[in-house]
This record gives C-alpha cells, sequence and structure tokens, in this order.
C-alpha cells in the first residue's frame, strides 16, 4: 500500500542570507547573479565577497538565462530519498554565458538528446510558495 | 615539506578486514588496527605520544568520542601528549601523514598513531548511505535541492573525460577488472570473486554512464599507521617506509564550482611530490591510487604522469595495471572491491602502499618493490594529494 503523505519531501534549499535577493529574483521569474563592482567579475552561486580580488561591494544583474552542457549525468537508480519519486532525472553542470558555473536539472527532453556543450537556457520551476529553482531546457 | 624528505617513516601497520561485521562495534576495528600497527611497529604502546583519529562518518557520536580522546582510554595508552582529530574526507590518509611527519620534525611528537575506522556497511542500512551521501561534501544551497549524490557526480566526470577522450565504456570497466584482480588476492578485501568486463557492463545503471559495479560498496573497516623519526625508524625495523614527497592542492567544495571534473589538482601535486622526492613517474614500482569510483584512479593515472592523457583507459585494458603488469596500480582492490569505509578508503590504499614496501604483502607482493606513489582525495574530489613513499631515500 502507497501512502503519498509519508513520502519523503524533496530537499528545499537551505538559504543563506547573502543569496536572499536572488531567491526572491526567482520568484519574480527573474534569474540575477552578482557581478563584482571592484574587478566586474561575474560570480556565482552568491559570495559574502567577491571570490577573486575579495570586495565585498557585490552588486546584481540580471543573467542572459543561456549557457551550455559542461556535463550531465541521468539518475536512473539508487537517488537519494527526496528524489526517488523523481527518476529519471537528469544531473546537470551548467556553464552559464556569464562565465560561471551552476549544477541543476535539465528538464523537459529525451535525456538521449543531451549532449555537452550543448546550448541551454533558463526555466523556472516552482517548489512552493517561497522557492523557485533555476532549472535548463535544451536549445535546439 | 621539503624539509621532511626522509626524515620520517612509517614503521607499523594495521588493518582489521573490510566487510560487513554487525556482531562487532566500531571501537573493535579501531582497537584491533592500532594493536596490530603497535605490534608491527615493535613498539610499546604507551611509547605513542601522540594520537591521531581519521573522522568517522556512520555516526556522529561516536566522531565525538574520537575527538574528546576515547580511543587513548580504550587502549590505555600512559604518555600521550595530545590527541588531536584530522580529517578531510578521503584524504585524510595523506593530511595524517604530513601532519604527523611534521609533528615529529618539529620535536613535538616522537611516536604517533594514525587510526581509522567506521561502520559504513552495517551502521546505516543502504538508504541511509545513499541519503548520507547526498549531503556530504554537497552544497545544501546550491547541489542538494537538485537531487546531487556521489553516483551523480562519478557520472558527471565520466560523461566529460569519455567526452573529451574518446574514453569507452569498456576502458572504464576495465579499471574495476584491474581493482578486483588484486582484491582476489587480498584477504581483507570485500569482493574477491573474479570480475569480467561483461558483467561490469550488463549491472544495473545508476547514474548514466555510471553502472552498479563501478561503484564502491560502503562497508566496515578501520586501519593504522604509526610514524616515527627515520633515525630510530632504522633500528625498529628493517625496512622502514620513508616519506619523501607530499604535493597537494585544494580546489573546490562543490562539483560545480571545479573548472575542470576530469582533471581537478593531481598534475600539481604531482608535480611537487616528485620534485620533493627527486624521482620521477619512470622510478615508481607501484601506483596506489584512490579510487572511490574507477573514473577518478583512470584520472589519477593520467594526471601523475604514468600515462599520457587519454591513454589510461587502453593501459588497464590491456592489464598493465594487473598483477604481473608492468605497473601494479590500487594493489589492495581499491574501495571498489575492498570496500569503502568513508575516510578509511584513503587510509587502506595508504596502509596497502606501506605494506608492499615492507614486503608483507604475501600473494599479492610486488616483489623488489621500492618506490610508491599514493593518491588520495577527499569530498567531492575537492582536494589531490599525492605521496612518494620509499625503502631508500634517493
Amino acid at each position: 500500500m502507497t501512502d503519498t503523505n509519508t513520502k519523503p519531501q524533496r530537499p528545499l534549499p537551505e538559504k543563506s542570507r547573502v543569496a536572499i535577493p536572488f531567491w526572491n529574483a526567482m520568484r519574480e521569474g527573474k534569474f540575477i547573479i552578482q557581478k563584482c563592482n571592484s574587478c566586474h567579475s561575474y560570480v556565482f552561486y552568491p559570495r559574502i565577497r567577491c571570490p577573486h580580488c575579495f570586495s565585498n561591494n557585490l552588486d546584481w544583474e540580471e543573467a542572459s538565462g543561456k549557457g551550455t552542457v559542461y556535463s550531465y549525468t541521468t539518475v536512473v537508480n539508487n537517488a537519494p530519498s527526496g528524489f526517488i519519486n523523481e527518476m529519471p532525472y537528469v544531473v546537470a553542470i551548467i556553464r552559464l554565458a556569464e562565465g560561471v558555473q551552476m549544477l541543476s536539472n535539465i528538464v523537459d527532453c529525451d535525456p538521449s538528446e543531451i549532449y555537452c556543450d550543448m546550448p541551454v537556457e533558463v526555466v523556472f520551476e516552482k517548489l512552493n510558495e517561497e522557492i523557485v529553482l533555476p532549472k535548463f531546457k535544451l536549445v535546439k | 615539506m621539503n624539509k621532511l624528505r626522509g626524515k620520517v617513516a612509517v614503521v607499523g601497520i594495521g588493518e582489521v578486514p573490510t566487510g560487513r561485521y554487525p556482531e562487532l562495534d566500531c571501537m573493535d576495528y579501531l582497537v584491533e588496527s592500532s594493536y596490530q600497527a603497535v605490534q608491527d611497529a615493535g613498539i610499546d604502546k604507551d611509547e605513542i605520544d601522540f594520537v591521531i583519529p581519521c573522522g568517522t562518518v556512520y555516526f556522529q557520536g561516536f566522531n565525538s568520542d574520537l575527538i574528546t580522546s576515547r580511543i587513548v582510554e580504550e587502549l590505555g595508552l600512559k604518555r600521550v601528549r595530545n590527541n588531536a582529530q584530522v580529517f578531510s574526507g578521503g584524504a585524510t590518509s595523506a593530511t595524517m601523514l604530513k601532519i604527523a611527519g611534521s609533528l615529529i620534525y618539529a620535536g613535538e611528537a616522537k611516536n604517533v598513531l594514525c587510526v581509522h575506522a567506521d561502520k559504513l556497511g552495517t551502521g546505516l542500512t543502504g538508504q541511509e548511505g545513499i541519503d548520507l551521501f547526498a549531503y556530504a561534501g554537497i552544497h545544501r544551497e546550491w547541489e542538494v535541492p537538485f537531487g546531487q549524490h556521489y553516483s551523480a557526480i562519478a557520472g558527471l566526470s565520466l560523461t566529460r573525460y569519455m567526452h573529451e577522450t574518446g574514453t569507452t565504456d569498456e576502458h572504464i570497466a576495465a579499471v574495476q577488472v584491474s581493482n578486483r584482480k588484486w582484491a582476489e588476492l587480498n584477504p581483507n578485501a570485500m569482493f574477491r570473486k573474479p570480475l569480467t568486463i561483461e558483467e561490469v557492463l550488463k549491472s544495473k545503471m545508476l547514474s548514466t554512464p555510471l553502472r552498479a559495479k563501478q561503484s564502491n560498496m560502503l562497508a566496515d573497516g578501520g586501519s593504522a599507521f604509526i610514524v616515527t623519526e627515520a633515525q630510530r625508524a632504522k633500528d625498529l625495523t628493517e625496512k622502514p617506509v620513508y616519506l619523501l614527497g607530499a604535493g597537494s592542492r585544494v580546489t573546490h567544495y562543490s562539483l560545480s564550482q571545479e573548472k575542470d571534473i576530469t582533471r581537478f589538482g593531481y598534475a600539481d601535486a604531482a608535480r611537487e611530490a616528485f620534485q620533493q622526492a627527486q624521482l620521477s613517474p619512470g622510478d615508481i614500482d607501484i601506483a596506489e591510487l584512490y579510487d572511490s569510483y574507477p573514473i577518478y584512479e583512470l584520472i589519477a593515472l593520467e594526471e601523475l604522469g604514468f600515462v599520457e592523457r587519454g591513454e589510461g583507459g587502453q593501459f588497464f585494458l590491456d592489464g598493465n595495471t594487473c598483477p604481473g603488469g608492468k605497473l601494479p596500480v590500487t594493489t589492495n582492490g581499491g574501495m571498489s572491491s575492498q570496500g569503502h569505509t568513508g575516510g578509511g578508503g584513503g587510509v587502506a590504499i595508504l596502509v596497502e602502499a606501506i605494506r608492499q614496501l615492507m614486503g608483507k604483502a604475501s600473494q599479492r607482493q610486488v616483489k623488489g618493490a621500492r618506490f610508491a606513489a599514493v593518491s588520495a582525495t577527499g569530498g567531492t574530489y575537492m582536494d589531490a594529494h599525492v605521496e612518494i613513499l620509499g625503502t631508500e631515500i634517493p
């Protein structure tokens, strides 16, 4: 017997103080990343100080939402509890056009269509009223 | 590290079998491994003046015991000046040895016991093990919410590595087959049945292209070693194993932040270690390379300079790394065949290198081995460590 109420929940991001603007923007359908006002580097994930020049003068900028697939894998067995019901799902490292990298999922595709360095763009996946996650879809 | 070259040596090792032992306590592995190491070193237990326990992962409470000197009390060590836990995940082996050596060289310690035990095989259920490794070393804000875990991490490295080098599934499977051939000769290994490439490639897919038989298995186990001054070492044993070089780099915490998930910091670590040792890859008799997943053993083989980039798979497939091959690699069977005991997977590989150089590896002894290269890495392959050990100081 399956009791859907006891299904393990997908883990939500443990939000950091410095990333509050990011999560707020995601709720409004905007994908923003940090840019350092001192050395002009783009920064992701959000940092307290610039990892390049150590400045704390970081601003937010709307990102292009475009990137490429650095690498990917399709999880088909032995997923963590919170993801058992999501299988198969694609985990990917995305290289954003701004030059930073992030982990995400590639959604709405046949995993066999994915290849390294393929172009992707961001989509917004609402988990609940608080959390919208940045995911990616293939650009064909 | 240049100052440390040849100044300290390992003089004793201990290890309990790796596997699933629900009837034993984690303390059984710790005490037994430590006892064996003391006996092997031929010292009195009360000569140990510094204890370095590696972190234990299966239960935080047990880890707290180790931090607060429980092993000193359990062993009844009377002259210990410090108990200080060292933990850098799977790289703890390298970190413990480097710290123990530095303490001895600085005159802060004479005989250091480095010991590890964990109970990941029977202290957790299978799903608890998967879930533990969906958090350990994985960013809780930027990676955990996307279903990241260690099989996926290995899948990500494999996908990119195969894309860049043209290495095939068969090549990757050959790494595991090589490890298994060594494990067949290792009474402390968990998996000792022969394994073929076909069996690896038919096993259950976990995270593409990683299959179940290319994965490690969580296990119970423990191992230990004792480090002392090089001068003293010669009086204790015929074959002290000297630390000749140690190089390392920390490159990232989150896998997604690493610029090259097919190389990491191994090349820089290796350059440092070989320079200090005044040796080159061609001088090495055995390469004890940290696996956890075969792809990382393959990457280490290439990045340490034993073969060119992209040629490692064929090197394994041709049998060069197997018993009787021209470069024996990971001769305890690695974590994929001996078993994955957490931070201890790396300790077991380091202990194996010492065992081989001491000439104590019985059935799988590599005859006349003088120099060994050992690699280690922790977390999501966050750091790369290379150590060069030898029975003589070149």
